[in-house]
């Protein structure tokens, strides 16, 4: 009778040591970089959660290799509102869908944010590509959501 | 008592309160398992730094849906995975995949065989999934025993509260409830099968 893998008090220990000390120092400089991050919890009740429920780099990775000149598409999604952006090079482009007009905030980890404003068909634009990850705020007529942290 | 009951559902709806002793639990707890998911795409330390955040970040909009602590590991391995490969292929990486680049050729001299490497980097994702569950007392103990030079039992003492005499049995219990945490029974029966189907096919061959 063979003895299962990791049977072996020491054995196990000297895996699990190997498998920390693999992590380190990474580990706990992302630990430290973590703490204020709690402070973006969302409290607003009435604000709706839209997650990235598509992202086009990720189907491009299963095919071939992303095309550096090809638009992607991502896709935040919640009932009533959903919002998709499209990135090519430098250029970041929006809509509210529903299409209709709102405010959109442009959020960093930092705490800085901008707005811009979309049109009555929810077009909008951002001014640069974001250097850091962002969440969009968005305030409309049919409802306020908030997406999901994402990295452009 | 303590050893049976794992403190990540409750840090986690904790945490969904605003607790920020509770959330520095849960991202040191997490770190090592989210580096270790992470590294497999071979991103530099800032770049994973980047990717962290970021799987950090959304964490903090899905504590509320996460009150389930089995799903904690799962959420943050697939996260992580997802949020590493948008980053390789977001057009603003080019250098790391050029394989005349110096930062690419002291990562490739580090690799070994790509299957060792990879079953490696699997058995470190379990061990380090299962080391996030553990009982406080009993996860601070084995940390404290993997440091190198391995600290005295009479430090060990001072630091975590166990008697000495108790070191030992602790270090057992944690280990037994590390190898019965569920990624890790699962990764060792996987293993286990694959290796009685390899034997089949031994016997088969003999017996032929």
């Amino acid at each position: 009778m063979t003895r299962r893998l990791w049977d072996d008090d020491e054995r196990l220990l000297e895996d699990l040591a190997e498998a920390v000390r693999g992590t380190q120092p990474l580990a706990d400089t992302i630990a430290a970089q973590a703490e204020g991050v709690l402070s973006w919890r969302t409290i607003d009740e009435d604000l709706l959660q839209a997650s990235l429920t598509f992202d086009s780099s990720l189907e491009a990775v299963a095919a071939t290799r992303a095309d550096p000149g090809q638009t992607r598409l991502l896709v935040f999604t919640s009932a009533p509102l959903s919002m998709e952006l499209e990135v090519n090079q430098d250029e970041v482009v929006g809509q509210i869908l529903p299409p209709g007009p709102g405010e959109i905030h442009v959020e960093t980890p930092d705490g800085t944010e901008y707005s811009v404003s979309a049109d009555e068909s929810g077009f909008f634009e951002l001014p640069s590509l974001p250097a850091d990850a962002i969440r969009l705020r968005c305030d409309t007529a049919t409802g306020r959501v908030v997406t999901d942290w994402v990295r452009l | 008592m303590e050893d049976e009951i794992s403190p990540v559902t409750a840090l986690v709806a904790a945490a969904a309160e605003g607790d920020q002793q509770a959330w520095s639990e849960l991202v040191s707890r997490y770190a090592p398992l989210l580096v270790s998911v992470i590294r497999r795409f071979r991103l530099t330390p800032s770049e994973t730094e980047d990717v962290a955040q970021t799987v950090w970040l959304r964490l903090v909009g899905h504590l509320d849906r996460l009150q389930e602590p089995r799903a904690m590991p799962g959420w943050i391995v697939t996260t992580a995975r997802r949020e590493a490969l948008r980053y390789l292929s977001s057009g603003r990486r080019l250098e790391p995949n050029d394989p005349l680049d110096p930062g690419f050729q002291a990562i490739a001299a580090d690799l070994e065989e790509p299957d060792e490497g990879l079953f490696r980097a699997e058995r470190h994702e379990v061990l380090l999934a299962g080391l996030a569950e553990l009982p406080r007392r009993q996860r601070d103990l084995l940390l404290l025993l993997l440091e190198d030079p391995r600290p005295s039992y009479v430090e060990i003492t001072e630091r975590t509260g166990i008697p000495a005499g108790s070191i030992g049995p602790t270090r057992s219990r944690a280990l037994e409830r590390l190898r019965r945490s569920p990624r890790v029974r699962a990764y060792v029966e996987s293993a286990e099968r694959s290796e009685l189907s390899g034997g089949d096919q031994h016997d088969a061959a003999t017996l032929g």
